[in-house]
């Protein structure tokens, strides 16, 4: 039942500030006016949802503060200017390389682009890798449509993409408090949802499956279709079986604008030119309401809802076999994610995320006063963990919409555009299903306009880069025989091999810097973090591509990691100190 | 399979040297090494100060590590460099190696006696709970030392570093040789780390300000380092709300700790001691699991180079001896009361076994001046000695002889108890 | 008056000294060689210098070399002008003269590693 714009006005009004005015626009509430604090601006754009119309713009600005612009890439050429393609995809996180990978199935050109210098840098990249058994969002939502759906073609995509995916359970750990009212409310909502194997566990039966438990528990429910996979990894194997099967993809790529005729998207400025796509997928993360507003057509807000996330040391990754958490307070209305504790499919254990909401949209900076609140909150959940087991941290940034739901569905006044936006948690266990369906409609959007022939030569299958610490030794002996880099071993902690970062540099997506060569095979990323690595892997780089040491990066732009030679100026020391 | 009397892993100076005694005592001997050149870290330490005690010379790293190379040379022990070990276990009365190299693939080896000597890791920031962002520029200062002595690369103009340890100190004075500037140097402690003629020789000499009880919080910057975030800390080395400063810079060099590596020793199950986070030992650095030895510092971190040495050659005896007659050992646990000391090695003693000589290594908790340190079994006082000063960042080295009687029911204690009088010198 | 710390041993005792005409009076150090070292230091401190070479290879961009001896305190930067000037065009054993007489001290600067070994493992 729809609310009245003026009731919810004057609601907002009273509730946060008189400086407000709601407008209808294309069946979405736009909020307007200036409010104190982002608190206020995120409570009012809150108070609109779900009232009945389509969406939330929230173009509330809060006072003596402007959200900082969008990053923008250093690079600025003409390598796209003038290409005309059948699909143009906004966004090169799991969900854009997904639905490329899906579009690839079909004679079409396609051009992905991501203003990063890698795919996967955002959410992507970010979150605790957990496919959800789909049990925790709302009923009827799209988010608890995909996430169900998602979840069950897991084990095939992951391996048609060689992507390594354990199906580890979860175990959701209650007190006696709750266990009472777990029983009948999981048993329907499981059936609702099709959430299949789920079961209420005794205590016993809970510390069987879990046996370093650190808290009284007076029983738990265990969904033995969670499964927890590498996101970035995934994100990655879609991206580059995409390109394997004919798509392109530009990194370092903005959208800076697009131009319309009459109802169509004709043009697409960039940064390395003008692109002129037959249908465009916004699937730009955080961005996809300034991506919809470039296309006149925002009809909702993205509120930028950060969560911090602690990695410990895989020594520890015995403790667990699963995911274990607790329950947040609702199941049905929570909106933050209670986070819990989830072992990798590396071995290490996750802590976290939290949530909280906050204006920046790619602010990746994490805060030592919500460290110690996860390590307080989560660490006494297993029996043995400590802060001593941390060696790293990091944040992501959900995108989030007011409505709390995926918007996965064809543009109601542009008719070559397609939305796959809003996708927050459980947007990695969804990726798979969002992108066929997001594949459906974009095929019906073109057969509008065009013949959609399948691809005869498409391949779903594509192989990862051969990962020699997890193989057998005889298998390990023969492939260092054929080709001896990957015998020789760069990352310790680890057990990467020259090899294997030899074909990361390589690979369908070249990874060429530091970051990106860590995102796909590793070094860096065990106990010492890179302390002895680094300069090995850069010179890696250098013997590769030609790149000199001084212009290699961590992560692209000016992410240098040396500043010159020494021996540059005869003249040594530095200036007068404070 | 090839199969040696001693296999050390680790060509660094603990393994060097222990490789060099175990050789000399007839063993057939292997030095496993995973880079491609001998020396260890010592490769990149190209300051001087090694070898004061061992060879009245103040020699630089490579110098140093080339006394003891062509050692091995001479003796034409055997070397495996650019091979990794991923694999150990115990095979009957020995034990099999599984390692990878370019030429072989994977391999196997049997050894009848294992030296461990794999050194030690650099703490990283986010063990210190540094906040912020993560840019390029952020280095501990051993990468930075390879960058700039190896590879002859500055990682950045304007620096800041944290921690005044030794390798801290170093690298302060390397920056500003080589062009950089180093603004300061933090320590959370509220003394410094390092050795004195450190801080005379690296921060004195170039004007270099020493903040003690300051840490760095966070750090600025998306792609390349801004700046940090300072705060003075109290007693409990917890940052102070309210002190905090932003310091402009494009790199952070991180000086905050070294970390045992005890991958290997853990495939073996060998019992680790908290407090070095090296293995348990005896007096002839033999761990918990009979036949494997551990040196240098992976057993635990020292200042010297001269000790690491010792204690590979320690090692490198006991290895050859337990070759030759593998007797049972009786163990006399050595206590310390954790309040006055940070440890001792080793943390026991074999009385069964003909050699008499301990030498024991200990830090001291907190800096005390006048202390007499006592060590004892029951009444029977094996030790007593007066210190001017002990500090934590100078480890302690005491020559001992086993004499009276000593059962493995009574443990040897070593305490510390303040000097009424004013000590005489050392 | 001036405070400095001795570095003879790791005592490190804190010196306090003080100068009247020639005569330097030194107080805080616990023996002989504190007194020593502390009127070196405040008549002509000496330092060694450390550092690296350029050179010509590419697998070994850079070799280490020091001063055999010290040189004045003041001439640090001076003679790190002159090893940064050199780029090393052959290979060197471990001890041989890199510079000779470096900035007029009278001290060498040497190699201290051997640049056909590291070539060769290279």
């Amino acid at each position: 039942m729809r609310k009245s714009l003026q009731a919810l006005e004057s609601r907002v009004r009273k509730k946060i500030s008189p400086d407000v005015s709601l407008r209808e626009w294309h069946s979405s509430i736009v909020l307007e006016g200036t409010v104190s604090s982002w608190d206020e601006l995120y409570t009012a754009g809150k108070m609109c949802a779900n009232q009945g119309y389509k969406g939330v713009v929230n173009k509330l600005k809060v006072k003596n503060f402007d959200v900082p612009k969008i990053k923008k890439p250093q690079l600025y050429d003409q390598a796209l200017q003038g290409k005309r393609v059948d699909v143009l995809i906004i966004g090169g996180g799991i969900i854009g390389c997904a639905i490329a990978r899906e579009l690839s199935k079909w004679q079409l050109s396609i051009l992905l682009v991501d203003k990063e210098d890698d795919v996967a840098m955002h959410a992507s990249s970010r979150n605790d890798g957990m496919i959800h058994p789909g049990i925790e969002p709302k009923i009827g939502s799209k988010k608890a449509l995909f996430n169900v759906k998602g979840n069950e073609m897991y084990t095939r995509v992951a391996q048609e993409l060689d992507v390594k995916i354990i199906r580890c359970g979860s175990s959701v750990l209650f007190d006696n408090r709750w266990l009472n009212l777990a029983k009948p409310v999981l048993s329907i909502r499981a059936q609702k949802m099709g959430v299949k194997e789920v079961t209420l566990l005794s205590r016993e039966e809970a510390l069987k499956i879990e046996p370093n438990i650190g808290i009284p528990i007076a029983g738990a429910v265990h969904f033995a279709t969670t499964g927890i996979i590498s996101p970035y990894k995934m994100t990655v194997a879609y991206a580059e079986n995409a390109v394997q099967n004919g798509a392109e993809v530009s990194l370092n790529t903005i959208v800076l604008s697009m131009q319309k005729e009459h109802n169509r998207i004709t043009s697409v400025e960039t940064n390395r030119g003008t692109v002129y796509p037959r249908l465009v997928i916004n699937a730009a993360g955080v961005f996809a309401d300034m991506i919809a507003d470039m296309a006149g057509d925002q009809f909702f807000s993205i509120h930028p809802r950060k969560g911090e996330i602690i990695f410990l040391d895989k020594k520890k990754g015995e403790l667990i076999n699963g995911v274990i958490g607790k329950p947040s307070l609702s199941l049905a209305k929570s909106n933050t994610k209670g986070g819990g504790v989830v072992k990798t499919v590396e071995g290490n254990i996750l802590i976290g995320p939290d949530a909280y909401e906050q204006p920046f949209r790619e602010d990746f900076s994490t805060h030592m006063d919500h460290i110690e609140v996860l390590m307080k909150k989560h660490m006494p959940l297993v029996k043995g963990l400590s802060p001593a087991d941390v060696i790293n941290y990091c944040a992501g940034i959900r995108a989030a919409t007011y409505e709390e739901d995926f918007i996965i569905e064809r543009s109601e006044y542009v008719a070559n555009l397609v939305y796959a936006a809003g996708i927050q948690s459980p947007g990695l266990a969804s990726a798979p299903a969002i992108a066929e369906e997001i594949e459906k409609l974009a095929c019906q959007a073109l057969q509008e306009i065009m013949e959609v022939k399948p691809n005869a030569n498409w391949n779903p299958i594509r192989k990862s880069i051969p990962e020699l610490s997890k193989m057998d030794f005889i298998t390990r002996s023969r492939i260092i025989k054929e080709n001896p880099h990957y015998g020789e071993i760069v990352c310790r902690c680890e057990g990467v091999s020259k090899g294997e970062i030899i074909d990361a540099i390589h690979s369908p997506i070249p990874a060429l810097t530091v970051d990106a060569i860590k995102r796909r095979v590793r070094p860096g990323m065990g106990r010492c973090q890179g302390g002895f690595c680094l300069p090995a892997v850069m010179k890696i780089i250098n013997e590769e591509t030609g790149l000199p040491m001084t212009a290699i990066t961590k992560k692209g732009n000016n992410s240098y990691l040396v500043v010159e030679e020494t021996k540059q100026t005869h003249r040594p020391g530095g200036e007068s100190h404070e | 399979m090839s199969n040696y009397d001693v296999i050390v892993l680790g060509g660094g100076p603990a393994g060097l040297a222990a490789a060099l005694a175990a050789s000399d005592n007839g063993m057939n001997t292997l030095i496993i090494e995973r880079e491609r050149r001998l020396g260890g870290i010592l490769k990149q330490c190209i300051h001087d100060g090694f070898g004061l005690v061992r060879f009245k010379e103040k020699l630089t790293g490579p110098e140093y590590a080339q006394r003891f190379i062509e050692q091995v040379q001479a003796r034409n022990i055997s070397v495996l460099m650019n091979t990794y070990v991923i694999q150990v276990g115990k095979n009957g009365a020995g034990f099999e190696l599984t390692m990878v190299n370019r030429q072989n693939g994977v391999e196997k080896m049997g050894a009848k006696a294992l030296i461990l000597a794999t050194g030690c890791r650099e703490r990283t920031a986010k063990q210190v709970f540094i906040n912020g962002t993560r840019p390029a520029g952020v280095y501990t200062a051993g990468t930075a030392q390879h960058l700039v002595n190896l590879e002859g690369y500055l990682p950045g103009k304007k620096c800041v570093i944290l921690g005044s340890g030794d390798i801290g100190l170093i690298m302060a004075r390397r920056l500003t040789l080589e062009g950089a500037q180093v603004l300061g140097v933090y320590e959370a402690k509220s003394t410094p780390s390092g050795l004195s003629r450190n801080i005379v020789q690296c921060l004195h000499d170039f004007h270099i300000p020493l903040h003690l009880s300051t840490t760095i919080t966070r750090v600025f910057g998306d792609d390349r380092v801004e700046a940090v975030e300072i705060a003075k800390v109290d007693e409990n080395m917890l940052p102070i709300k309210g002190t905090e400063q932003i310091i402009e810079c494009d790199t952070v060099i991180l000086s905050v700790g070294l970390i045992p590596e005890n991958e290997i020793a853990e495939m073996l199950g060998i019992k680790i001691d908290a407090a070095t986070k090296g293995p348990v030992v005896d007096q002839n650095f033999m761990t918990s699991v009979a036949g494997v030895f551990s040196c240098g510092n992976s057993l635990h971190v020292n200042d010297l180079v001269d000790y690491v040495s010792e204690s590979g050659e320690i090692a490198g005896d006991s290895a050859a001896q337990y070759v030759r007659e593998n007797l049972s050992r009786e163990l006399v646990d050595i206590q310390i009361d954790n309040q006055d000391f940070l440890y001792v090695v080793p943390q026991h003693i074999n009385i069964n076994t003909s050699n008499k000589k301990v030498i024991l290594y200990f830090r001291s908790r907190e800096v005390r001046e006048n202390m007499r340190v006592t060590i004892r079994s029951g009444d029977n006082i094996l030790f007593s000695r007066k210190y001017v000063i002990l500090r934590p960042p100078e480890m302690e080295r005491v020559p001992l002889e086993l004499k009276g009687d000593l059962i493995s029911s009574r443990p040897i204690e070593i305490t510390m108890e303040p000097v009424k009088d004013k000590g005489v010198a050392l | 008056m001036k405070n400095l710390i001795c570095i003879e041993c790791p005592i490190g005792c804190s010196l306090q000294a003080e100068k009247t005409g020639e005569q330097w009076d030194i107080k805080g150090n616990r023996c002989r060689k504190g007194e020593q070292f502390a009127i070196n230091e405040l008549t002509d401190p000496r330092r060694s210098v450390c550092s690296t070479v350029r050179t010509i290879y590419k697998e070994v961009p850079r070799l280490p070399v020091r001063t055999n001896g010290e040189v004045p305190l003041q001439a640090i930067f001076e003679v790190m002008e002159q090893i940064n000037a050199v780029t090393l065009d052959h290979p060197v054993h471990i001890g041989e003269i890199i510079i000779e007489n470096v900035s007029n001290t009278g001290i060498n600067v040497v190699a201290t590693s051997d640049l056909y070994c590291l070539l060769e493992a290279n």
